[in-house]
């Protein structure tokens, strides 16, 4: 692909990933907000795709885009809030703390990033250069397959247990059969708005 | 091809965005998909790292990427653990508001 074009595409995927990501914080509506993750989701797999991170890019759209933004939507949809019984959103206070600790966070990492001297040598180049020939099949599935089930199997197995330990957590947190809930007391009441 | 710099500048950014996010919101839903997002942000940055140092090897290296989908693991293990509890708040409580979980804290 030309120089150029990569470019080009690279712009608009990370701007549009950036302008959805601060509309998925901004947005009331919970629903709006996990519609444009999906498009955040979408565009850095397509950041990916363009790092020869093929399959990656592809798991990516499988399991972030589509599982989890699925299990996402259908919680949406059983807990169903409407418009009035959405949170009440911070005030001006704590918005600008929030902005004030985001701020002070893009700023260190900024300042890790232009002060790094591994950055400054690998971006001497000024653009990261193609893969020489030998390592041309980076991120295909083939090899990507072949260095994780010889050098990394352990990590994988983990990673299996995890996800394992996940699924009989969820089952567990979420099933209905068990004890009977704890009802508000009109106590538990008034500790409530007092503490609120 | 893009910098590297330019890539650490974006996932920093996504990150920062993240952050304001978990800081900000009250509803436990937004909480949660702004965790994903920063995630993701690092796995922009892993993806680019690992990009770079497959150059400097001969036959291609993939720990970036093996990082990256063990990343993917434990953002698919903390959604369904994260929404299940979300849903246990939901059916006690009948509140997606995060304030008024301060009970929590006894």
């Amino acid at each position: 692909m030309s120089g150029w074009l990569e470019h080009l595409i690279f712009g608009i995927l990370a701007a549009s990933s950036v302008a959805s990501s601060f509309l998925v914080v901004t947005r009331r509506n919970p629903i709006y907000s996990a519609l444009f993750l999906i498009v955040m989701f979408s565009m850095v797999a397509g950041i990916f795709m363009l790092l020869d991170a093929t399959f990656l890019g592809f798991m990516q759209l499988l399991v972030y885009a589509g599982a989890i933004m699925v299990l996402y939507l259908f919680v949406i949809m059983l807990i169903n809030p409407r418009d009035d019984s959405l949170p009440e959103e911070g005030g001006f206070t704590e918005k600008t703390f929030a902005v004030g600790v985001a701020l002070l966070v893009f700023s260190l990492l900024a300042f890790g990033i232009s002060n790094s001297e591994t950055v400054s040598t690998l971006a001497e180049a000024g653009t990261i250069p193609d893969l020489p020939e030998v390592a041309q099949t980076h991120g295909a599935i083939e090899a990507f397959g072949y260095e994780l089930f010889h050098k990394h199997l352990l990590v994988f197995e983990v990673a299996s247990i995890l996800i394992l330990v996940g699924i009989i957590g969820a089952v567990h947190i979420a099933m209905k059969n068990k004890p009977a809930p704890v009802e508000l007391g009109a106590n538990d009441e008034e500790r409530l708005v007092n503490d609120v | 091809m893009f910098s590297l710099p330019v890539l650490l500048y974006l996932s920093a950014l996504l990150f920062s965005i993240g952050i304001y996010g978990v800081l900000a919101r009250r509803n436990i839903l937004v909480v949660l998909m702004s965790l994903e997002l920063m995630l993701n942000a690092v796995n922009i940055a892993l993806v680019g790292f690992g990009r770079v140092h497959a150059l400097s090897t001969t036959s291609g290296e993939h720990s970036g990427q093996i990082f990256t989908l063990m990343v993917l693991a434990v953002a698919a293990a903390e959604a369904a653990i994260g929404l299940s509890l979300l849903l246990l708040i939901w059916r006690k409580w009948k509140t997606i508001d995060l304030r008024e979980l301060c009970r929590l804290s006894g």
